[in-house]
């Protein structure tokens, strides 16, 4: 198998230096849209690199989960979020970039002692082409079953925390009554809360 | 618990009636793929148009008196009539006459009102321009009379539903004669004619 | 069932007796269906777009392109043509990069999605573990390009499009993939050829459809909505935002959106008569018609015959359902943006969960039927 082996290997160096450049544009690119964008770089990169060991349930999931829905989600928070701001001098800007760089590296640090640390078993032959779905399933199910079932509940405590803020009519009064700036131009009309919290109030 | 049972029956329902209702949608779609198109080929093919059809005023110079009547039943004032008093012939004298057909709606007052019956209805509809203002005709481009659809050796004039041959719908191929359902108005003409005589010698 | 024709097989073999190492003959095999799909889906793209073009004219009592070739059919080809050779404007003030990414993000992974459509026991790119998981999840890279077209172009209507794109198709895609799962549940597998071995021994009464009567309409729904099909075209609805976030786009950037969203048309309508209408299979067992008549399965002729009809089966089965979606096209109104969402996470969701509940407890309890 010298051309499968060929073409793992110059394949995980496109997709490494693909990942290693996207997520440098990540940080280091002055445009948050861009960032965003190249986030998905970062996500499909990893994905590929899944594929290469054989985890083809997980890249899948990997480009769903991530480019399909956190990616999309980013980018439309940026997208319908459109705030001009001017950065503020901040106080105590080095101590901060000190924290950070200290907190980045311990992370860095751990890692790395992971990496080294860990008795990588590391298999020469290639295995034959199992149904990765199934024996994904028996690890969720067997030896996993508390992780996965704990995040389970978590998902299900975001999900009921999303229907609860995009329920309007669970959220205290005071909040929707904001102040409206009236001008010569706006229309004489009732804030959106208030008059969906109104139309409920007939209905029932 | 009953209220539940019954808001998941009303949700069925609708839904139910929902599908039905595009069902019924898209069999009339359906119907609609075998009938007949009604396609013209238009700049080869041309419906001949109908009688009394609108379209440009066709204008004879030398049958107008300047009357203005036009000017004035026109919705809009719009034709420019240009005439000078004549003292020596103690007549108007017409200088220019001109309609603009990019604000002309095609009424037909003017047509309609005309004492000299100068101005007339012609069949041209085909008055596209690059400029608008081309589309100001003054009485040269008037008089000039359209091309007719039936004697353009390029276009294949084709008859409008209402002058097809009774029980046809199809009016590619017809035979040359073919004429339309009913009575044309010479024959209708003539009946009267016809009649005319004996109502004279029964009275 | 019988293995059918093993061309990869047999292809390798015919170049090693020519002298080629093993390798070297796979090598030349590997780009060969690939090539294959790609030329293909475009093909089946033309067709379609003539279809849709001639359809619709009948649908509206017209005759439709007809002077293109006989009966118009290289009308498509000349719109082609046309959009090569346009000029390829990129707007002043817009995001080059983006602009150009943009399309391309569409359009590959619809592309990638062929890997998995089979058109009969062996004919098919590859036969993935996880088959029809890659192609709702390939399907989900798609509103990035079409956020990526919509910001890029700097315009509000290309903006407002493209976000809407993008909802649309994210909430679409959870009904999608809750019916798709409701299959899978009773196939055990997630791999193509594996659905439509489920579905066969019966003819036309062993098909999904009959089992999944729900499913199959909020599938077709969310494909439908998927692919901005015109019950569903808001993104690009012309009344209101001139033509979403195809807007600034001009020349091949434009040929490439249109290439896409009916390469995806083509796509659904394939994966839909995988799902539900048994993919390759004939109306009628096959097998035990050639038992019947007293052919042996294992004979060549009939390998030929019931690999080619199996071809034309998927493809009559995947344009019958073009020709629904056309006719539906010129049936079903726009539905508005709040209806939109409304439709997908107040009807279509629940409904679907409660559909892959009740085929759940119907595998359970009837696991002939439902596959055990």
């Amino acid at each position: 198998m010298n051309l499968a082996e060929g073409v793992q290997i110059v394949s995980f160096g496109i997709l490494a230096a693909m990942m290693i450049g996207t997520a440098l544009g990540v940080v280091l690119l002055p445009n948050i849209v861009h960032s965003a964008f190249l986030l998905a770089g970062v996500f499909v990169s990893i994905s590929g690199l899944y594929i290469l060991l054989n985890a083809d349930f997980v890249a899948a999931a990997q480009i769903l989960v991530y480019v399909g829905a956190v990616n999309v989600l980013i980018l439309f928070a940026i997208m319908l979020v459109n705030k001009q701001e001017n950065f503020a001098k901040l106080p105590g800007r080095l101590i901060r970039k000190v924290s950070t760089a200290v907190v980045c590296f311990g992370l860095f640090a751990l890692l790395g002692t992971m990496v080294l640390v860990t008795p990588w078993s590391l298999d020469t032959t290639s295995p034959a082409v199992i149904n990765t779905v199934v024996s994904l399933g028996e690890h969720f199910f067997s030896d996993y079953l508390l992780p996965f079932e704990l995040a389970s509940v978590l998902l299900l405590m975001a999900m009921v925390g999303a229907i609860i803020l995009a329920r309007r009519d669970l959220i205290p009064e005071s909040v929707a009554r904001q102040e409206t700036v009236t001008t010569s131009l706006t229309l004489p009309e009732r804030p959106r809360e208030l008059a969906t919290l109104s139309g409920n109030e007939q209905q029932d | 618990m009953f209220k539940i049972l019954k808001q998941v029956q009303d949700y069925a329902q609708e839904s139910w009636q929902a599908a039905k209702y595009i069902g019924q949608g898209l069999s009339v779609t359906f119907d609609h793929m075998q009938r007949r198109p009604i396609t013209v080929q238009y700049p080869y093919e041309k419906l001949v148009p109908s009688e009394r059809y609108r379209g440009r005023i066709h204008y004879e110079f030398d049958k107008c008196i300047a009357c203005e009547v036009c000017v004035r039943v026109c919705p809009i004032n719009l034709p420019v009539v240009d005439w000078e008093f004549d003292k020596k012939a103690k007549k108007k004298k017409l200088n220019h006459y001109s309609i603009d057909f990019g604000v002309c709606i095609f009424c037909g007052n003017c047509v309609e009102y005309c004492p000299t019956n100068c101005l007339s209805m012609t069949e041209e509809y085909e008055l596209a321009s690059y400029d608008r203002h081309e589309l100001n005709y003054d009485n040269v481009a008037l008089g000039r009379l359209p091309y007719k659809v039936t004697q353009d050796p390029m276009v294949t004039p084709l008859k409008e539903f209402a002058y097809l041959p009774q029980g046809e719908v199809e009016p590619h191929g017809l035979p040359s004669g073919a004429q339309r359902a009913g009575k044309r108005p010479e024959e209708i003409l003539e009946e009267i004619e016809a009649a005319k005589p004996k109502e004279e010698v029964a009275s | 069932m019988n293995s059918g024709i093993d061309l990869q097989g047999s292809f390798i073999q015919t170049l090693k007796d020519f002298g080629l190492s093993t390798g070297l003959a796979k090598a030349i095999w590997v780009p060969l269906p690939m090539l294959l799909m790609i030329i293909g889906a475009t093909v089946g793209v033309l067709v379609v777009v003539w279809l849709e073009r001639k359809i619709s004219a009948a649908a509206q009592q017209r005759i439709g392109p007809e002077y293109a070739g006989p009966l118009g059919v290289l009308q498509p080809v000349a719109d082609g043509i046309k959009l090569v050779f346009k000029e390829d404007v990129i707007p002043a003030k817009a995001d080059p990069w983006l602009f150009t990414m943009g399309p391309v993000l569409v359009v590959v992974p619809v592309f990638l999605s062929y890997l998995i459509v089979p058109f009969g026991q062996n004919l098919l790119v590859t036969d993935l573990n996880v088959g029809i998981f890659i192609w709702i999840s390939l399907s989900s890279i798609a509103p990035i390009g079409l956020l990526m077209a919509g910001y890029a172009s700097n315009n509000k209507y290309s903006l407002l499009g493209g976000l809407r794109a993008a909802a649309q198709s994210i909430s679409y895609e959870i009904p999608l993939a809750l019916s798709v799962l409701a299959i899978v549940m009773m196939s055990n597998s997630l791999s193509t050829i594996d659905i439509v071995e489920q579905q066969s021994g019966f003819g036309i009464l062993g098909w999904n459809i009959w089992r999944q009567p729900v499913g199959f309409i909020i599938f077709w729904i969310a494909a439908l909505a998927e692919c901005e099909r015109l019950p569903f075209d808001l993104p690009e609805a012309e009344e209101e935002l001139v033509a979403g976030y195809q807007t600034e786009y001009s020349g091949m950037k434009f040929a490439l959106f249109y290439l896409g969203s009916y390469v995806n048309l083509v796509l659904s309508a394939l994966v839909f008569a995988i799902l539900y209408l048994g993919g390759w299979e004939f109306f009628i067992p096959l097998d035990r018609l050639a038992d019947w008549i007293g052919v042996a399965e294992t004979t060549p002729w009939l390998q030929v015959v019931t690999a080619s009809l199996g071809i034309i089966m998927t493809l009559i089965k995947a344009y019958f359902l073009v020709f629904i979606a056309i006719l539906l096209r010129w049936t079903v109104p726009r539905v508005r943006i709040d209806q939109l969402l409304d439709l997908g996470w107040k009807f279509l969701l629940p409904v679907s969960l409660a559909n892959l509940l009740i085929t759940a407890a119907l595998k359970l309890s009837f696991p002939v039927a439902f596959g055990g």
